[in-house]
This record gives structure tokens, sequence and C-alpha cells, in this order.
């Protein structure tokens, strides 16, 4: 009887190209599991993973809550005995992953190649380009209205009070792309879940928790662990991420909250005043929160773009474009947000008219593809730490049995 | 005799049991040979074995009977602390500048040792790996050839150079000799330099320096042998416990980048012989072996077989990656079973670590001249009138080290006819 092997040409090829295609040099010594300062005795990783990848076992990858739990620090292929770079398989392992949980697959597969970068940018520069030709804002205006409004008649302006021309074309593009990410992710986490559930030893679970139980006990703790960087902390090897990612965390975080409070104070309360509408003070301190969260942010990308660099000049870390793209991303939306004010502060419309809407393209992008880059680790890891934590807790594990 | 040996003579570099084996072929067939080594005695590695495959005969077996045969015949010229300096010439026709360290003891000695009382200084022992002193003029062993006594001038006061000097009854402590330098004409070089264990402090993350609970095998070798530290009873350094438990740690070093990329070949069986050992001395004592794969090719998978029968020994497929010290002088061997996909805490008394095999040539044959490949393993070159055998070729055996000798010699006779 002959066997007809068919190798798995898709799955090798992606873990090439997000530069893990080293795996084929790993012998399961299992070193890197000791080394790994994350992995636990009950399920230790990443040489498990190692040998799945090497199996083309892409399903029982895509839904292992630890190749979501890795940072990818790098403490394993610093000592890894034959060059496999477990972290760096991981790391793209999860590319695969993302790419396979999230929906729809046409705009997974046109964020997974660097071939793809002129659509990847040229797409959502179309989309605001059109908006701002079909909203009639399309003109820059005379420096002192750019001094009063700044960039609040960017899609134009009418006088109907309980939605601004702006707000309704910013809306329209941003929260469709939000829309479309967060049915994305809520497709993929709860394949995810379903999927790391399945691998659990207990198979039938008595009781589930409720959504307050489960934010309660599980995601809230996981989110509080992420904000602390408990786990980049861990690392050994590569200690000057965390010098990094804390300030960029903390700066999305703060952005974030501006974010909320000025779509809450412009867009709800600027119906009843309106002079709630166009730029705040600088010494506002919800704009002071921007300020330092955008400097946070940017200084943030900044240290993980020179240790990404230094990483790869020393042969520690492959060049990706599943890691650069992100870091490119964040770094766009942090330098044109920051410009398109300075632009305004010191008053040259037409200057802070193109940085401001290269910073809609740049937000745009960070939304949008949000589900299928390296963006998406926040909500998969975030999930899978609070499943790590489900799968020790006693809804799973009776206490009197283990 | 004088230094000018007919033509096809030959040197061999390394008096361990591949350049022992060599020079006698070479010299059994009618050929001259200088045989040189670095140490002050001849028997390199196989001398600091407790037993050696195939047939697990303590050294002295193989040893003693080839060491008569040098001694019975003319052919052979011997010189211990003796390495090469520069070669000059061609295949049939070098200029071999050698140079010979003093040994401040001269030919008189007996080995009678009435210079170690006088002796008040006592140095680390070389030859047991330093789990043991010795006064600073010293046997190196037993069964030492030639047997004859080395002083460490180095380590010794004025006062107590001057007391050894009066102890000696024979007049064989010369204070004055200086190192030596000779050029040899010979057709042929075989280099037989053999290994060094690697360096165990260089695998950082098994920290041999954090507890003497953890040893190599080689010090696992010299624990085990009557002439050992301990008498060959199998106790941990430092405290002179018996353990009641054993961990081995197979592929410290080897089959990794960082370290030797290649597999030492010998370190599995000689894990299966410590077994032996232990099993010797503790009938009952626990045994953990952590591997990666278990390579004990040939001859050697019936041994295997046996011991992996034993009820109180356990196989681990995974590598140790950690040890943790503990308190009670024992230490925890961390790894991943990769068949169960958990991690393993393993505390035991004594921890070996299989370190491997590093060709002990090192960059000194580079500026010789001899071609080596990237791990440090000499590349044979006949036409060049370079040859290699035992250790220095590869990491082998000593029964394989014995095949590349006889072929080494082989060749060797062949050139310069």
């Amino acid at each position: 009887m002959s066997m007809n092997v068919q190798p798995d040409l898709e799955f090798i090829r992606a873990m090439k190209e997000a530069g893990g295609d080293t795996l084929k040099k790993c012998y399961q010594c299992a070193t890197c599991s000791v080394a790994c300062p994350l992995s636990s005795d009950g399920n230790p990783f990443p040489r498990r993973e190692m040998i799945l990848a090497q199996w083309g076992q892409k399903d029982k990858l895509i839904t292992d809550p630890n190749v979501y739990l890795c940072h990818q620090c790098g403490d394993c292929t610093e000592i890894c005995p034959r060059g496999a770079r477990p972290g760096e398989v991981l790391g793209a392992i999860r590319a695969y992953a993302y790419k396979a949980l999230s929906w729809p697959t046409a705009l997974a597969d046109l964020c997974s190649s660097a071939k793809n970068l002129p659509l990847l940018i040229g797409i959502p520069a179309a989309v605001i380009f059109v908006f701002w030709l079909i909203s009639g804002g399309m003109h820059i205006p005379s420096t002192e209205k750019f001094a009063n409004v700044g960039y609040g008649h960017f899609f134009g302006h009418w006088d109907f009070r309980w939605l601004s021309k702006n707000v309704l074309f910013i809306d329209i593009i941003f929260l469709s792309a939000v829309a479309i990410a967060v049915i994305s992710l809520y497709k993929g986490v709860t394949k995810l879940w379903s999927g790391m559930v399945a691998t659990l030893d207990n198979k039938d679970v008595a009781y589930r928790p409720s959504v307050v139980q489960f934010v309660k006990l599980f995601l809230w703790p996981a989110l509080v662990e992420i904000v602390k960087h408990n786990r980049f902390k861990e690392c050994t090897v590569n200690t000057d991420r965390v010098k990094g990612h804390l300030p960029l965390v903390l700066g999305f975080i703060g952005l974030f909250i501006v974010t909320i409070y000025s779509a809450f104070t412009q867009d709800v309360i600027g119906i009843f005043i309106p002079s709630m509408h166009g730029p705040i003070s600088m010494w506002n301190p919800i704009k002071l929160l921007a300020n330092v969260s955008a400097i946070a942010m940017i200084v943030g990308i900044g240290i993980l773009w020179m240790n990404r660099t230094k990483m790869e000049a020393e042969g520690r870390a492959s060049n990706t474009f599943y890691d650069w793209f992100f870091i490119w991303v964040i770094m766009a939306v942090g330098v044109t947000g920051m410009l398109a004010q300075v632009l305004r502060l010191i008053g040259i419309p037409s200057l802070g008219y193109i940085s401001y809407y290269l910073h809609l393209v740049s937000v745009l992008m960070l939304f949008l593809y949000l589900p299928y880059t390296k963006f998406a680790h926040i909500i998969y890891r975030t999930f899978a730490m609070a499943f790590e934590r489900y799968r020790e807790s006693s809804f799973v594990r009776n206490p009197l049995n283990d | 005799m004088s230094d000018t040996a007919g033509n096809g003579a030959v040197l061999v570099v390394g008096g361990g049991i591949s350049g022992i084996t060599a020079a006698l072929e070479a010299a059994e067939v009618g050929k001259d040979v200088f045989l040189i080594e670095k140490n002050s005695y001849f028997g390199g590695r196989v001398a600091q074995l407790n037993q050696y495959f195939p047939k697990l005969c303590p050294p002295t077996c193989g040893l003693e009977i080839n060491f008569k045969r040098i001694k019975d015949n003319r052919r052979i010229r011997t010189y211990t602390l003796t390495t090469v300096k520069s070669i000059a010439g061609e295949p049939g026709n070098f200029d071999v500048q050698l140079e010979t360290a003093p040994r401040y003891i001269n030919a008189n000695c007996t080995a009678c040792g009435d210079c170690i009382p006088a002796c008040s200084e006592e140095i680390d022992d070389a030859y047991n790996f330093g789990m043991k002193k010795t006064k600073a003029v010293y046997l190196p062993h037993e069964m030492a050839f030639p047997r004859r006594f080395v002083l460490d001038k180095d380590a010794c006061s004025a006062e107590s150079l001057e007391a050894i000097q009066t102890a000696c009854k024979y007049n064989a402590v010369d204070l004055g000799m200086q190192a030596k330098t000779f050029t040899v004409k010979v057709s042929s070089i075989i280099w037989s330099t053999g290994w060094n264990p690697y360096d165990a402090k260089k695998i950082a993350n098994l920290k041999i320096e954090s507890s003497p609970a953890v040893i190599t095998n080689m010090m696992m070798e010299r624990l085990a042998a009557e002439n050992g530290p301990t008498q060959g009873k199998i106790l941990r350094p430092g405290d002179h416990k018996e353990p009641e438990s054993f961990a081995f740690v197979q592929c410290a070093g080897s089959r990794d980048e960082n370290h030797l990329e290649y597999c030492s070949s010998v370190c599995c069986g000689a894990t299966f012989k410590h077994i032996s050992y232990i099993r010797n001395q503790y009938p009952e004592a626990k045994i953990y072996v952590f591997y990666i794969d278990l390579r004990t090719p040939g001859k050697y998978e019936k041994f295997r077989a046996k011991y992996m029968a034993d009820a109180n020994a356990t196989f681990i497929k995974g590598k140790v990656a950690d040890i943790v010290d503990e308190r009670d002088g024992g230490v925890t061997v961390v790894a991943e079973d990769a068949v169960t996909g958990s991690k393993v805490h393993q505390k035991v008394d004594l921890c070996i670590l299989a370190t491997g095999m590093e060709p002990a040539l090192g960059t000194t044959g580079k500026a010789l001249g001899v071609t080596m490949d990237g791990n440090g393993f000499i590349v044979p070159e006949p036409e060049k009138g370079m040859m290699a055998a035992g250790c220095a070729k590869s990491a082998v055996d000593v029964y394989t080290s014995g095949q590349s000798s006889t072929a080494a010699a082989l060749k060797a006779i062949q050139i310069g006819r």
C-alpha cells in the first residue's frame, strides 16, 4: 500500500511569510518549555506547539491558549540548541491564527502579505478622499477660520444642530470600520473560546459562569494583569520591550478615554451647548491627557521600533511584514495626529489638512485591520489569559477531585 | 640513537589510546616513531576512566599491555610534556620542532615517594578534576607511565623546593631544568590529540558551580574508580553523602548550536555505564535519565536494554534546562516530559551532566597548518602527510578510535618509504 502525503503548502507558506520557517529545525528537546518564564507546569509551551506546527495541525494550534499566552520575549529562542526560534514560530502561528479566526476572509488575506501594502494604504486613503469629495467640505479653510474651528469642518458644515456634518461623516466611516472589526472579533473570540473549551480534560462542566461572573472572575483580573505588564517583566532576555509596550498601552488607554469623552461632550452635550464644538483649550485637563497619551504612544512605539531593529540586526528576530506593519500604523497614527495639532496651533491650514487627512487614513487602518493584524493580540490574548484563569477555576476543576 | 631517524619515520602527536595504538601499529611494521604527549603521562582520557567500553575493562587492562609493547619496542621514542612548535617541509620530509616543558624530575626518579612529606604545598589534582588535592610534587596517578614524579615548581616556596631536593635519595630533583626545543625529521604526522570534556561552566543554565551535587560524567568516572578521590565509593562531593537518587542530564552542551553542535556519540553509553556503577553500589537508588534521544547504536543496544528494564530507573524524554540548588545539599532538575506534556521537577541527591567531547587541539592546530572542520575536528589529508586518529578526528568510543588509529598508521607508513 502506498501512502500519499500531501504537504500543507498553504500553512508552510504562511509560517514562512510570518518568520516562522525555522520551525523545521526543532528536534523536540523541550529546553524551550523550561526556559519560558510564562509556561506553567501543567501546560508547558512552546515545545508542544512546535511539533503541532511541524505536523501541520493548524486547527489545534488556532485554539491553543498557549499560542496567545506567549509574549514572544525571546528567552526560548536565546537558549534553543537548534536555532529553531520557538518565540518567532509562535509569533508566526499567531499571525496565522488571527487570519484563520477572523471574518471576512478576503480582508484577512489582504492584511497578511506585504505585497498588498499599496492596497492596504490605498483603500482607506480612497475611502476618506471620496467621502471628503462627496461631503462638499473639499476646500482648505482660511487661516482665521482654521484657528477658530480647526479640523471641525473637514467634511463641511451645516446648521442642523442635532448632528453636525463632520460628526456624521466621521461616524459613517469609523463606526462602519469599528462595526466590521467588532463583528469579526466577536466571531473570532467565539470560535477561539469554544475551541479552547474543547481542549479541557473535563468535558462536562456542570455550571457555566454568568456574564457578570465571567467578567469579575476572569476577564477583569486578566485586564489588570495586562496593564501591570507582569508577564513582560518575567522575561530575562528582552527586557527593553516593556519600556516601550507599557507607555504604548497607557497611551492607548488615555486616548480611548479622550475619544469617549469628546464624543460625549461634542456630539451629545454639543447639541445643547454649541460652544462645546471646536478645538478644546490646551490647558483643559482632557486635552492635557490627550497630549500626554499621544506622546506616550509615540515614545512607546518608538522604543519598540528601535528594539525590533536592534534585535533584527543581532539576528534574534526576523524581519516580517506582520510585525512591522503594526509598528508603522501606530507610528503613523501618533505622528500625523501630533503634526495636525501642531500645524493647527501655528496656523498652516494647507499642511494641517494634509496631516489631518493622513491621520484619518492611519486611524481607519488601525480600526479596520485590527482583527487581522498583530493588533488582534489585544483581544485574543486577553481572552486566552481569561481562559487560563477559567481553566484553573472551580468551574472546570473540581477541587474535591483534583 | 640520534634524532635523525631514517626515511619513513612517523610523528604521533598525542599519547592517549589512539596515539599509542597508531604508534605501535607503525612501529611494529618497522617504522621509527616519535610519540609525544602534552601531559606528564601516557594513556590520555582512557587512563581517567573507571571502566571502558566495549567490555567494561578497567583502563589498566588495555593500557598496561600497550605500555609494555612500547617499552619493548626500540623503534618508538616517547616524550611527555611535549608539544609541537612548528612544522616545515613536505610529506616524506618534515622537520618538526618540538618543545618539552620542564618536569623538574629527571630519569633517576624511582617513584619512591620520599619527596611527598617534604613538600608542604598542595595543588588541585587535575587527574581527579580537582575533587581532591595532591602535593605539588606528585605521581600523576597510580599507574602513570612513565612512572616518574612531576614537580609543580611555581606552586612551591623556596624552602619547600629545598626540602624536596634534600629528601630525594636519587638526585632526581633538577630545579634548573629548562624547556627543551628540538627538531625531528619525519615523513608523516598522525594527529591523535584527543578531546577535552566540554567545559560545563559554559552551560549557564545547568549551573554546575551552584552546587557540589552537580558533577560531570568524567567526574563520575573518577568517583567510581578505585584510584579516585573516594577510593571508588560513589559519594556526593562536599558532604560525602551516599546518594539515594541520581539524575543524568544527557546532551549537556552537545547537539547544541550554542555549545557543541554535534552529537558526542558516547555520552548515552557512558550514562548506562554509570548506571551499572551505581547499581553495583546502590541497588535500590532511584535513577532518572533526562534525554532527547538515547543513542546507543550497535553493540550497545543490549547494554541499554538491560538498564532500561531496571524498576528504579526512570527515563524521561526531555532535556534538563534548569537546575535549582536545594538546602539539603541536593538539587532539583527541571525539564518538560515531552511524552506527558507536563513539566517535571525532580529532586535528587546527585546530578550528573553528560557533557560531550570537545576536540583538544583547538586553534593551535590551525596555526600549524592542520585542516580542521567547523567544530575543530581534524580533517585527515594523507596527500599532505597529515593523518588523524581517534577523537581528534571525530567524537567516537575507544573501539572506533582503535580502528581509526590503525587506519591512520596504515596511511602513514606509505609516506616516505
